[in-house]
């Protein structure tokens, strides 16, 4: 019996309104806190959302008047349900991106992951091959929208093809890849030896943004360092007047290996003691951003929900109209109610 | 100069005129100027739409870019929202008093706002920047309506205004109203934050990340939803409504004009 009298109490105390006013005022300072000190944010805003989850728990198992009016109940409780899924999502979710050379299949590996603890990864059945993209540009620089050709074979094994861009994303096994505005070009090299043949292109800074910095250190298979810079001062992209990306007219190519510094046409390569660096051509590369979260349609349906569900409620509660009261009154009643108040719902 | 800016100057000289007739009507009680407030109003409208609809054309695109659009479309809205509820609600016209300063205020900066053009980004065309804009609009508008009527209540606090607004409704009825007007701005604004999150999942490929404007866009949720729910539980006067929607307005109205000016990076599709 005294059990359940603490209980009472402390449900009592747990659903009151005022801890929901001064929940909400934490909420804000978590959101602040978070935004100022990023490391603390998931705990700044978990707290008092979870608070304000247990508060309205608590409200609609205390108070009757609250259960009594069904909009404002559902209102409150897909808030909740909004909460638990946002916290569902992003334990399970992914987040990522990835660059893709033209013309080569994405092969599940993620840069800058950032995934929940209770993500399965399938992304193995998300491969996809970039088959090349355009993008018109205003002038001053100014990014148009984006084009990319996209090809992925279907679980019944029928080769698909798309184009994805600017709120276009390929959606596959539940992921979403959107493309970015980091892209730019890639020497593709041929690392022959004689236990054969090794492809790989080198990703140069993102153009047109670093278009004065097209050079990147890489490492050659067998470990040698090598620097490899684009020989071209050709603006691609006309700062002044309508214009598309593209590849340069002249796609040679500057090679630093230890000492030696190499200048190479498409097609030219160089003996070097480990084998031979064959440089096969200039192609472009586009970066993507990845995102899973199977709580993505709930996220919208409880949010709607939410907020139809709200507008009901008031729509509802303000029927009458108290202040018309006032002023349809005779006049003596109208200086009088200055100063007293009308019945007024709340 | 241009189309728009012949057609912007006498509109926003109407909106400013229609703040002094507002004020004599209420001052003088004089009636009579009703009919001249509703006469500026309406032409101030329609001279402004003139002129955003001469910009439309010139640009290519909608008034969504630049700081100098993004004011211009807002006094645009603010005003049709004020004109509407003055035309419905005649019972607190007297709102003009405290929504036309704020409308005029926005109509100074935007007088010395850059009007040159911005380039139109990729991730702005879409229908959703029409319903994201749209809604935030009738949120604000709505905030503005409540904080007029329930400023009010303060102006009736000085010894002329207790004269001059003594034929207004109770400040318990005021209240109310400003209530109603704020309770329907929270919904438009929870509106406006969900068509956002669609719109940012497929732009940018993520539906929320706490950028500045995300940022200072849930503040001023949250304000609103503790305005509305501190008058419900806390019983607070119609003076301490009137200072918390003041307060939320505040908000909405820093993350509506001031963000820009805290961060430039995020939330803008130019990159």
């Amino acid at each position: 019996m005294h059990e359940s009298a603490v209980t009472n109490t402390l449900l009592a105390r747990g659903a009151s309104t005022r801890l929901t006013v001064a929940l909400l005022v934490l909420l804000a300072a978590g959101a602040i806190a978070g935004y100022l000190h990023e490391a603390i944010a998931p705990v700044a805003l978990a707290l008092p959302l979870g608070l304000l989850v247990l508060n309205l728990l608590a409200a609609v198992a205390t108070k009757p008047v609250f259960r009594r009016q069904a909009p404002l109940l559902v209102a409150h409780l897909a808030l909740a349900a909004l909460v638990l899924l946002a916290a569902f999502g992003r334990m399970t979710s992914l987040q990522g991106r990835i660059e893709l050379t033209q013309g080569i299949a994405f092969d599940g590996q993620v840069l800058d992951v950032d995934a929940g603890p209770l993500h399965r990864s399938r992304l193995a059945q998300a491969v996809f091959t970039n088959e090349g993209f355009t993008i018109d540009y205003a002038p001053g620089i100014k990014r148009g929208r984006t084009r990319n050709a996209v090809r992925w074979t279907d679980a019944q094994g029928r080769v698909q093809r798309a184009v994805i861009g600017d709120h276009e994303p390929l959606v596959l096994a539940g992921y979403r890849f959107y493309t970015t505005p980091n892209k730019g070009y890639a020497p593709v090299f041929t690392w022959r030896t004689r236990d054969g043949d090794v492809q790989g292109a080198v990703h140069l800074p993102g153009y047109p943004v670093h278009r004065l910095r097209q050079a990147r250190a890489w490492a050659l298979p067998d470990g040698t360092a090598a620097w490899v810079m684009l020989k071209t001062e050709e603006e691609v992209i006309a700062p002044d007047a309508p214009s598309a990306f593209a590849l340069p007219r002249n796609r040679d190519i500057v090679l630093r290996i230890g000492d030696e510094r190499f200048e190479l046409a498409p097609g030219g390569r160089i003996a070097l003691p480990g084998g031979t660096l064959v440089y096969e051509g200039l192609r472009t590369w586009m970066g993507y951003r990845v995102y899973y979260d199977p709580a993505l349609p709930w996220l919208l349906a409880a949010s709607v929900l939410a907020t139809l569900a709200l507008a009901l409620h008031f729509a509802l509660k303000f029927r009458r109209q108290p202040w018309r009261a006032a002023l349809h009154a005779p006049a003596e009643l109208r200086s009088a109610a200055a100063t007293q108040p009308l019945a007024v719902s709340r | 100069m241009s189309l728009e800016s012949l057609l912007l100057l006498p509109a926003l000289g109407c909106y400013a005129m229609a703040g002094v007739a507002a004020w004599v009507e209420a001052d003088r009680r004089a009636s009579a100027f009703a009919s001249a407030t509703a006469l500026l109003l309406a032409g101030g409208l329609a001279l402004h739409t003139a002129s955003l609809a001469a910009r439309w054309q010139a640009v290519g695109h909608g008034p969504f870019t630049t700081m100098y659009e993004i004011l211009s479309s807002n006094v645009w809205s603010l005003a049709l929202v004020s004109a509407l509820v003055w035309a419905r609600v005649r019972e607190v016209r007297a709102a003009a008093l405290v929504v036309l300063p704020v409308i005029l205020l926005l109509a100074a900066w935007l007088l010395v706002a850059d009007p040159a053009p911005g380039h139109f980004p990729p991730t702005y065309f879409t229908a959703l920047l029409y319903v994201h804009t749209l809604l935030g609009k009738i949120y604000l508008g709505l905030l503005l309506a409540a904080v007029g009527v329930s400023g009010l209540v303060w102006l009736r606090r000085s010894p002329r205004g207790a004269r001059r607004l003594a034929g207004l409704p109770s400040d318990e009825a005021l209240d109310e109203l400003a209530y109603r007007f704020a309770a329907f701005a929270f919904v438009f604004d929870s509106l406006m934050l969900i068509a956002g999150a669609v719109w940012a999942q497929d732009a940018w490929g993520r539906y929320w990340a706490w950028d500045p404007l995300e940022t200072w866009a849930f503040l001023s949720w949250l304000a609103l939803a503790a305005t509305l729910h501190a008058r419900a539980s806390l019983r607070v006067s119609p003076r301490v409504h009137a200072l918390l929607l003041a307060g939320a307005f505040a908000l909405a109205f820093l993350t509506f004009f001031g963000v820009p000016f805290v961060s430039t990076s995020p939330h803008k599709g130019a990159v």
